[in-house]
């Protein structure tokens, strides 16, 4: 087998999954928003097809939310976050990768290791890598052995204390450094104002989504909401802006016909823990083919990543970037960090707001600190009387039997429960 | 109703306080030439020394004066006087709370103006560090402490009587209010004695300290300002109150980002509904840039009057940076 032949068997494996898993969301599912179409023509092109999105400037590429994208726009470059859904590339990253690390880590290693990887990241001008968990931390040296560029973009492992604010705010303003460097452009306060506000109006059309989703009942499915911040990791950032707020104008219209998505009595589930990324879309799949609908959720291929919003007092570049570092870290409600009470106060506000019956717990194995934050949040809600299903899993579909009958039983014992209330 | 009530939660916060300050310094500065006498029991620098243009009287200057009788007097009857003084400067603060600070006072007001001035000039604000910020926290309790102790030891014919006003003696205000009528006067050192020489010495290199300070630092004086903390000790019945649901705040910082006084409990604490700090100046800079609905709102009398809400968190965040394009 010669090497390009070897770039279509990969390239052919991985879509293959990526086919299966959109069949299951378009075909499974009746009545799809026509607005989800774009989506799922993007996936399609993209992973299936092997399409390049366009970009302009150098391309950096992202391994964790907290890489501030308007920075990186502001420099002219276009950002692409790599973290990785795919079990293909699970595998291909098993193979250098210890055999206990996470499948989101092995998956996105795996993919960068691999040739012609889709969605394409072979022309990466640069990683950026904020030290988050211990796993993407050691990844930068291996990444750096692939050949990469890597900037590791330091971030505290407490975000309370003032020393850790200013710590974090110093490493945001070297990133501006280096990528000053990678692209020899000036950071201008026009540029950054401007980068700002794509993202913010990006942000904006992501609450509306958010917000729409309290209806009761549902009219969005969860599966399509998470295939709809799956692509702002790679789209392009004003075609996903538009298409998102033309999905909002159908979702209103939908809410106005009094249209449902799924049955009334459907349990309304919170999803929290280790992000679904296309094509791992298995457990939110799972949960609304047998009876129950994602209403909301708490995970950084979603709502951590776009829900909050900056603030800023003088639109100077120095007060600008600063509120952007205490943007990406103050509300951050990833395990890594040594408190979690913002993590469970945030469940808890969503599980109000959003009327949830259920909260479906996703910890990838290998996610150490998602498997030891498991008990004080099971702790925190079952003190509200809310149901949780944990779940360890990986990218692997062999689970899907025993899972699907857990999800089944959790979901029948939430409608048992509702039933008995009336 | 509720179109009022969006309307208030979208309101312009920037535009709407400087025109609101405006007025304030205009009734407090030049109220006095349309015969505006609201007394001499305001919680605010509305400074006595500005004696042509003043539409009231700052409470700490006739309260220094009371305190300052002789010992004998003060125990007695001019005790009243104090009690009465003290009741009639609640009640005005009781309406307003800190408010006082943040929309009413003639210096906070001028700070502001020397804030857009250095913005416009492209300079960047300077910020203290934690440790700083508790320690000079502290000195307005010592300023308001000494602002009462020294009268009192001018009253017992323990101090010298040059000394009966100290804190209006050292107070920028008294130099600065009075040269926007034209009054410069003020800036002056009196030599008539050795106390009088030392304290507009000091008076004026506070002064000094107050418009390098301002420049750099917003609202700098406000962190030492013994009015300031009168009000907190008395804040606790006022109408006026700044409140925040804790369980709604997802701890982003916003609110501490643009808060003028870097209040950091703003934002970190979430237990506490009554989240008024001691050094609050009730802008409501806050409740303005806080994208959570209605995690932080001014209530008055128990009725939320200012909300925060996603869409009025919006709707200024776009026209902050439009306005800052042009």
């Amino acid at each position: 087998m010669n090497s390009s032949e070897a770039d279509t068997y990969y390239l052919s494996r991985q879509a293959r999954e990526a086919e299966a898993t959109l069949e299951q969301l378009q075909d499974d599912f009746p009545d799809n928003p026509q607005a989800m179409q774009y989506f799922y023509d993007l996936f399609h092109r993209v992973y299936g097809q092997g399409e390049i999105i366009k970009h302009s400037g150098k391309l950096v590429g992202t391994t964790c939310i907290h890489a501030p994208e308007e920075l990186i726009y502001a420099f002219g470059a276009t950002p692409v976050r790599l973290c990785n859904g795919s079990y293909h590339y699970d595998q291909i990253g098993a193979d250098f990768m210890p055999a206990k690390s996470c499948s989101l880590v092995k998956a996105t290693l795996g993919s960068l290791q691999a040739k012609a990887a889709v969605p394409n990241t072979q022309s990466l001008d640069l990683i950026v890598n904020p030290t988050t968990c211990d796993q993407k931390t050691k990844a930068s040296a291996m990444m750096s052995a692939m050949g990469y560029k890597v900037e590791d973009l330091e971030l505290p492992p407490a975000k309370e204390s003032e020393e850790a604010r200013l710590y974090w705010q110093r490493s945001v303003r070297r990133l501006a450094t280096r990528l000053r460097e990678l692209t020899g452009n000036k950071l201008t306060r026009k540029k950054l104002q401007h980068a700002m506000a794509r993202t913010s109006r990006a942000q904006t059309a992501f609450r509306t989504l958010h917000q729409l989703r309290k209806s009761a009942p549902t009219i969005l499915l969860g599966k399509d909401a998470f295939l709809v911040t799956n692509a702002y990791f790679f789209d392009d950032i004003e075609r996903w802006t538009a298409a998102v707020e033309q999905l909002n104008n159908e979702l209103l219209q939908r809410q106005q016909d009094g249209f449902q998505a799924a049955q009334k009595r459907a349990p309304r589930i919170l999803f929290t823990g280790s992000p679904p990324i296309f094509p791992n879309l298995k457990l939110p799949i799972l949960i609304e083919t047998s009876g129950g609908v994602v209403v909301a959720d708490e995970t950084c291929s979603a709502n951590r990543m776009l829900y909050d919003m900056t603030a800023v007092d003088e639109w100077r570049l120095n007060d600008m970037v600063d509120s952007l570092a205490d943007r990406y870290l103050k509300p951050c409600t990833c395990p890594i960090f040594t408190r979690n009470d913002d993590r469970q106060r945030r469940l808890l506000q969503l599980a109000t707001d959003f009327k949830v019956d259920g909260v479906v717990y996703q910890a990838f194995s290998g996610c150490q600190v998602y498997e030891m934050e498991y008990r004080s949040i099971a702790d925190a809600l079952a003190e509200r009387g809310l149901p949780m299903l944990y779940v360890e899993t990986d990218y692997s579909p062999d689970d899907m039997g025993q899972l699907s009958t857990r999800i089944e039983a959790f979901l029948e014992s939430i409608k048992t429960r509702k039933r008995q209330a009336l | 109703m509720k179109t009022i009530k969006t309307a208030i939660n979208n309101i312009d916060l920037r535009r709407f306080r400087f025109w609101l300050q405006l007025f304030f310094f205009a009734l407090l500065m030049y109220g006095g030439y349309f015969a505006i006498d609201l007394g001499s029991r305001l919680p605010t620098f509305a400074c006595a020394f500005n004696e042509a243009g003043r539409g009231g009287i700052c409470y700490l200057f006739p309260l220094q004066h009371q305190l300052g009788v002789p010992s004998s007097r003060l125990f007695s009857w001019a005790g009243l006087a104090v009690l009465q003084g003290l009741l009639i400067f609640s009640l005005w603060f009781f309406a307003l709370n800190k408010a006082w600070c943040g929309y009413a006072c003639p210096l906070g007001t001028i700070q502001d103006w020397i804030t857009a001035l250095r913005n416009r000039l492209g300079i960047r604000y300077s910020r203290y560090s934690q440790g700083q910020f508790r320690q000079l926290s502290r000195i307005k309790y010592l300023l308001l402490a000494l602002m009462i102790l020294i009268p009192l030891g001018v009253g017992a014919a323990l101090l010298p009587h040059e000394m009966g006003t100290p804190f209006c003696d050292i107070c920028p205000a008294r130099m600065v209010l009075p040269m926007f009528t034209g009054d410069f006067s003020q800036l002056t050192i009196d030599f008539s004695s050795k106390t009088t020489m030392i304290m507009t010495t000091l008076g004026l290199l506070i002064t000094g300290l107050f418009f390098t300070g301002a420049f750099f630092k917003k609202r700098f004086f406000c962190f030492f300002c013994p009015m300031s903390a009168l009000h907190y000790l008395l804040s606790k019945p006022a109408l006026l109150k700044l409140k925040k649901d804790g369980n709604k705040c997802t701890s982003c910082g916003d609110c501490y980002r643009v808060c003028d006084m870097e209040i950091r409990e703003i934002a970190d604490e979430v237990n506490e509904t009554n989240i008024m700090q001691d050094d609050c100046i009730m802008c409501l800079k806050c409740v303005a840039h806080c994208p959570e609905p209605d995690a932080l709102k001014a209530t008055f009398a128990g009725i939320p009057i200012f909300s925060s809400t996603e869409q009025g968190f919006i709707k200024r965040m776009h026209k902050g940076q439009k306005h800052e394009q042009q």
